[in-house]
């Protein structure tokens, strides 16, 4: 079985690779030390097996899972994280509290080796969801172009665009498209900075220059780099609410 | 709230300590003017009482004008103002009374004779007055006292509640559990330095005890639990953290209160280092300014994240700390250009 492990820190990349090389039959194939390089890596390298650290610079490990297309089976390494530990009690995902003993580690990597299946979209998703918490609403959107990886801040958002079951998103003079509902992606944006002015168009309020009414219930606004978008009658009810 | 009218029991007590000098007015009247007893008690029992009530506005003054006051002339004047005043009114009241008295029962009336007494009953309603105004001023500073007393325990309960506080975040479990499984990971490949890094956190773990006990410290000893945290953390971070000091002169033998400078130290490690691949230095520094001390945190963010400005919980015990021990002279101030964070904290040097 090909294992990466996926760890900022050297000594506890060090660790986990000092127990597998005491069970046979796991190859080690890569390690990464930050989210950027583990979801290349693994792109590329396609493992069977992740030991994931939760906590890392640039996307944490539940962000490097959000991004990847095939996904391995995971066993989450963390020191301490009460929100994660819960997720993962919840979705019956295995994790390795740092630090562990031989016997743990050992343990973990039965069990999961143990599943035909590797833990699926759904369960992941429902972990990614569970550890947001909700009432901190999204910082920064991700969006995976090939094996490069772009983040995304929310404050640069100018406005978002639903396409079928894309989404547009429109930043700082660029489109990046991904693969999501503006609905979903409402719900988890801030209602006070974001607003859906209309069935297929979301605003960063920040952007937003003038309300232009055209008629009765004909309605646009005006965008600081002259972008114009139609506004519905509850988008401009939002608007009127939020103004 | 007027301390007598607050309960019933007081305002009895209250009352029937007004019998003595109500008796005494009866007496006073059979002695100088040769009234009857009944005839005298008739007349001074209600009176009195109606005083009694009319006294309890002492409290008023005795409040606007509080003694000891910057001058002890103005409360006097002003309650021998209000004394001859209310003397006045309750004469008039006496009158009232009288001339009721008069038409119900004309045998217990007081007559013509009672005109002798005006002066008597003048001096007597001021005398009363003084003495109720006095008895007030008791009550007041006994209500001080109390309630400062009340004040400061209260603070005192703060304070702990804020210290503890304090101290189940001053040690990270981020960092003891990580520390942990550093140590675990040099255990097989290299036992020496595992060792040391166990003495570190020992050391580390008993400074922060023995420290966090105490109200204040020297700067010099929070700067080695400093030292002692990074020294740990660059064991785990390896060569992506790397430290510097820049300590003003004449600023390490400042009193500074314990675990000040943890959290900002913290906070650059977890928040800043942590979060960048090739992480950076933290640089600490402290500088006298005038009569103050300042005490500066700057780390390497990155800039797609946001470092907790005044959210985070660390951040807003220090606020907390230097609220309540230095007042306004106490503040902290963050910022975060070009990738870089800064936290400084400015306190008096000599509190």
């Amino acid at each position: 079985m090909r294992v990466m492990i996926v760890d900022d820190e050297d000594l506890a990349r060090g660790i986990v690779r000092e127990y597998l090389a005491s069970f046979p039959g796991f190859e080690l194939v890569g390690e990464s030390s930050n989210g950027f390089d583990a979801v290349q890596a693994i792109t590329e390298l396609r493992p069977d097996l992740l030991f994931l650290d939760v906590q890392m610079p640039k996307l944490n490990g539940f962000e490097v899972l959000s991004l990847l297309d095939v996904r391995p089976k995971v066993i989450f390494v963390t020191a301490y994280d009460s929100y994660a530990i819960k997720a993962f009690e919840v979705n019956a995902v295995d994790y390795l509290l740092k630090p562990f003993s031989r016997e743990r580690f050992g343990e973990a990597l039965m069990r999961v080796t143990g599943k035909d299946e590797p833990t699926g979209h759904d369960d992941i998703d429902a972990l990614i969801r569970t550890t947001r918490s909700p009432a901190t609403p999204l910082e920064r959107i991700l969006i995976r172009d090939g094996s490069r990886v772009h983040v995304i801040p929310v404050g640069s958002i100018d406005h978002i665009e639903a396409q079928d079951d894309y989404v547009t998103i429109h930043s700082a003079g660029k489109k990046y498209l991904k693969l999501e509902r503006l609905s979903d992606l409402e719900a988890s944006l801030d209602s006070r900075r974001f607003v859906r002015v209309h069935r297929s168009h979301i605003v960063n309020i920040e952007r937003l220059v003038r309300l232009e009414t055209y008629a009765k219930d004909s309605r646009i606004v005006i965008l600081a780099d002259g972008t114009k978008l139609p506004v519905s009658r509850s988008g401009y009810e939002k608007l009127k609410g939020l103004l | 709230m007027h301390p007598i009218l607050k309960d019933r029991r007081t305002l009895a007590l209250y009352l029937l300590a007004w019998l003595i000098p109500g008796l005494t007015l009866a007496t006073l009247l059979v002695t100088t003017v040769r009234a009857s007893w009944e005839g005298a008690l008739f007349f001074s029992l209600p009176g009195t009482i109606v005083y009694a009530f009319m006294s309890l506005s002492a409290w008023y003054v005795c409040r606007a004008f509080p003694l000891p006051g910057a001058d002890v002339a103005r409360p006097l004047l002003a309650i021998l103002f209000a004394a001859v005043l209310s003397s006045g009114l309750w004469l008039a009241a006496c009158y009232g009374w009288a001339s009721v008295l008069q038409r119900i029962a004309p045998g217990l009336a007081p007559g013509e004779r009672y005109a002798e007494a005006v002066p008597l009953l003048l001096s007597f309603g001021v005398g009363l007055f003084l003495i109720a105004a006095a008895v007030h001023y008791l009550i007041g500073s006994q209500e001080e006292s109390r309630r400062t007393e009340r004040n400061a325990l209260e603070l005192q309960v703060l304070a702990r509640d804020a210290e503890l506080k304090a101290l189940r975040a001053q040690i990270d479990p981020h960092f003891l559990f990580n520390s942990l499984n550093s140590i675990s990971a040099l255990t097989s490949t290299d036992p020496s330095a595992a060792r040391t890094m166990t003495l570190m956190l020992a050391d580390f773990l008993r400074m922060s005890m023995n420290y966090g006990a105490l109200e204040m410290i020297s700067l010099d000893q929070e700067i080695a639990m400093a030292r002692h945290f990074l020294d740990i953390e660059r064991v785990r971070f390896g060569s992506r953290l790397t430290v510097r000091f820049d300590l003003g002169e004449g600023t390490l033998q400042a009193r500074v209160p314990p675990l000040l400078l943890q959290p900002l130290v913290e906070n650059a490690v977890n928040h800043g280092i942590a979060q960048i691949p090739a992480g950076g230095p933290v640089h600490l520094r402290t500088e006298r300014i005038g009569p103050a001390l300042r005490l500066t945190v700057r780390n390497p963010a990155d800039p797609a994240r946001e470092m907790p400005h005044n959210g985070g919980i660390g951040m807003r015990i220090v606020r907390q700390r230097l609220e309540r021990l230095y007042g306004t002279e106490g503040r902290l101030e963050v910022e975060e250009s070009g990738g870089v964070f800064l936290a400084a904290i400015t306190i008096p040097l000599h509190p």
